[in-house]
C-alpha cells in the first residue's frame, strides 16, 4: 500500500483569527455581491439601475411641480437619494436570501466563519453600488433639473448621502434576514421602497404629513440623512446638520444591529427545527 | 362557428386562469393594489399642498390617474412576463405544439393581466373616498362600462405586443422595470400632457394608456361624452394586435429553427 503524496495546502488563517474575519469581510462581501446579486450584470442593471431611477426622478420632479408648484429641484433631490434604495433594499435582501434560494445557506452556515464579517462584509458593495446609483441621479439631476450643488457643501452633501445610504441598506439586511423565513423576500423590499416614497419626506414635505405619519418616517432611514442633504445643498455647514447625520446614522446602527440578531436568532432557530432550507 | 367558439372559450378559460394565478401572487398584489394606494396617496397630500391644482375634481382625477398607473404596470409585468414564465415552468413548448393558436392562449394571459389591472382603479377610488373623502360621481354612468371595456381590451392587446416583443430580450423584467415610469410621464394619467413638451403628444397618441385615461375621465368628470377616445382604443387594438401577431410569428418561427423555443 502506498501512500498518494497530496501537494501542501498552503495554512488558512484560523477561522476565529482577526486576519481571516478581514478576509472574509471583503472578499465575501465582493462575492455575495457578483454571487448573489441578481441584477449584477448589464442586461439587468443598466434598465433597473440606471433606466429606472432616471425616469422615477423626471416623473416626480414633474408631478410635483405640477400639483405643488414647489420647484422641481426639491423632487429631485429627494428621488436622487432615495434610488439609493434600489441598490440597498434590493441588493442587500438579495445578498443575504438568495442563500437560501440558491442552495448556499447550509453550506455558508456550517463554516465556522466569523458572523460578524460574514455578515457585515455584504454591506460595502451595496453601499458603494447604492452611492454611485444615487450620484447618477444628482448628475441626471443637475443637468435637466436646476439641482446645484455649491463646491463648499460638497464635502457634507456626500458624508449625508453616504450615511444615508448605509442606513437603507442596514433595512434592506433586515428584510433579508426577515426573508430567510419568508417566502417571497422581494414583496418586503418592494414594500419598504414604496414606503419610504410616502413617509420620509422625499415628496410631500414632512411637515405637511398627518402626525402618525410623521412619526413613521422618523423611525425610518432616509428621513433624517435627506433633511441633512437638503439643507447642505442649501448651504448649511457640517455644524448645522451634524445633529440629523448623527441620529440617521444611529437610526442605521440600530437597523444593522437589529438585522444580525435576527439573521444569529434565525440561524440557531433553523438548526435546531432542521428548517434552514425548508421553503 | 365551432372553431371561432373554440377560440373564444380558450381566450376565456385562459383569461379566468390567469385570474386566479395573479389572485394567489404577493407580486401581483403588489402591483395592483398596495402600489397603486401608496401612489394615491402621495398625488393626493401633493394636490392638497398645491390647492388642488387640477380644478373642482382634483382627488377624482388623482385617484383615476394613480389606478391606472397600476394597470399599466400589471399589464406590463404580467404581458412582459408571460412567455418567460411559461419557459421556465416548461409548458412553452406544449402551448405551441398544441393544435390551437398559441396567439389565441397569449391573448387570454394579456388580457387577464390588464383585467387584473383594474383592481388598481378600484382600490385608488376606494381608497380616496375613504381617507381623502373624495366625492364619486360619473358625468356619463352608461358610457363608463363601455370606456373601462374599451380600456381593458387596448392594454390586453398592447400587452400582447409586449409579451411577443420581450421574449427577444433574456431580462424582461429589466425592460418592464424601465418601462414603468417613462409610460405614466407620456400618457399623461397624472400630469395633463399639456403641460408637457409639445414632442410627447405624438409619442402619447401611439399608447393605449393615454386613450383609456382619455375614455375613463370623459365618462366621470368630462363634459361630452368620450366617443372618441372609446373608438381610438379599439383602433390600437386591432393595429397592436395585428403588430403582434407578426411579431409572433417571426419569433416563433426563429425559435423553432434555431431550437431556441425553451431557451431562456
Amino acid at each position: 500500500m502506498t501512500a498518494i503524496a497530496l501537494p501542501r495546502l498552503q495554512t488558512p488563517a484560523h477561522a476565529g483569527s482577526l486576519r481571516a474575519s478581514l478576509r472574509l469581510f471583503w472578499y465575501g462581501g465582493r462575492i455575495s455581491y457578483t454571487a448573489l446579486f441578481n441584477w449584477a450584470r448589464p442586461s439587468i442593471y443598466i434598465p433597473t439601475l440606471i433606466g429606472a431611477p432616471t425616469f422615477q426622478i423626471l416623473f416626480f420632479a414633474t408631478l410635483g411641480n405640477y400639483a405643488t408648484g414647489l420647484d422641481p429641484a426639491y423632487f429631485a433631490i429627494g428621488n436622487s437619494v432615495q434610488v439609493s434604495a434600489m441598490s440597498g433594499i434590493y441588493g442587500m435582501t438579495m445578498a443575504i436570501a438568495n442563500e437560501r434560494w440558491f442552495g448556499t445557506l447550509h453550506a455558508v452556515l456550517a463554516t465556522p466563519a466569523n458572523r460578524a464579517a460574514l455578515f457585515g462584509g455584504r454591506f460595502v458593495p451595496f453601499i458603494a453600488n447604492g452611492l454611485i446609483v444615487s450620484i447618477y441621479g444628482f448628475t441626471i439631476s443637475w443637468i435637466f433639473l436646476g439641482v446645484r450643488i455649491a463646491p463648499g457643501s460638497l464635502g457634507v452633501v456626500a458624508l449625508g448621502l453616504v450615511v444615508t445610504v448605509f442606513s437603507c441598506s442596514a433595512i434592506g439586511a433586515l428584510q433579508g434576514s426577515l426573508s430567510l423565513r419568508l417566502r417571497d423576500g422581494l414583496f418586503g423590499a418592494n414594500m419598504l421602497v414604496f414606503v419610504f416614497l410616502l413617509f420620509c419626506g422625499v415628496n410631500i414635505p414632512l411637515e405637511t404629513l398627518p402626525g402618525w405619519m410623521q412619526a413613521i418616517g422618523n423611525a425610518l432611514p432616509f428621513t433624517h440623512g435627506l433633511q441633512a442633504v437638503r439643507q447642505a445643498i442649501g448651504g448649511a455647514g457640517l455644524g448645522e446638520v451634524g445633529g440629523l447625520i448623527a441620529i440617521e446614522l444611529g437610526i442605521g446602527v440600530a437597523y444593522a444591529l437589529a438585522a444580525f440578531a435576527l439573521f444569529r436568532r434565525l440561524e440557531t432557530s433553523s438548526r435546531r427545527n432542521a428548517t434552514l432550507d425548508v421553503r | 362557428m365551432n372553431g371561432a367558439r373554440g377560440s373564444l372559450r380558450l381566450v376565456w378559460t385562459v383569461w379566468v386562469f390567469t385570474m386566479k394565478a395573479f389572485m394567489a401572487s404577493e407580486f401581483f398584489l403588489l402591483t395592483a393594489v398596495l402600489q397603486p394606494v401608496i401612489f394615491a396617496s402621495i398625488a393626493f397630500f401633493l394636490f392638497r399642498i398645491g390647492g388642488d391644482a387640477a380644478g373642482e375634481h382634483t382627488l377624482l382625477y388623482a385617484a383615476l390617474g394613480t389606478g391606472m398607473m397600476g394597470v399599466w404596470s400589471t399589464t406590463l409585468f404580467g404581458a412582459g412576463g408571460a412567455i418567460a414564465w411559461q419557459r421556465w415552468e416548461g409548458t412553452l413548448e406544449l402551448l405551441v405544439a398544441a393544435p390551437r393558436r398559441y396567439d389565441l392562449v397569449l391573448a387570454g394571459q394579456t388580457l387577464g393581466a390588464s383585467t387584473f389591472g383594474f383592481y388598481s382603479v378600484i382600490a385608488t377610488l376606494a381608497w380616496g373616498m375613504v381617507l381623502f373623502g373624495m366625492p364619486l360621481r360619473a358625468s356619463f354612468p352608461v358610457l363608463l362600462p363601455v370606456a373601462l371595456l374599451a380600456a381593458i381590451i387596448a392594454l390586453g392587446a398592447m400587452g400582447m405586443l409586449i409579451a411577443t416583443s420581450f421574449v427577444l430580450y433574456r431580462h424582461a423584467n429589466a425592460l418592464s422595470n424601465l418601462l414603468e415610469y417613462p409610460v405614466w410621464i407620456v400618457t399623461g394619467l397624472v400630469v395633463p400632457l399639456a403641460t408637457l413638451p409639445a414632442w410627447i403628444g405624438p409619442i402619447s397618441w401611439l399608447l393605449a394608456p393615454t386613450w383609456g385615461m382619455e375614455a375613463i375621465r370623459g365618462a366621470t368628470i368630462g363634459s361630452a361624452p368620450p366617443w372618441l377616445p372609446i373608438v381610438l382604443c379599439m383602433v390600437l387594438a386591432v393595429v397592436y394586435w395585428l403588430l403582434a401577431r407578426v411579431v409572433l410569428v417571426y419569433v416563433l418561427n426563429k425559435a423553432r429553427r434555431d431550437a431556441t423555443l425553451s431557451l431562456a
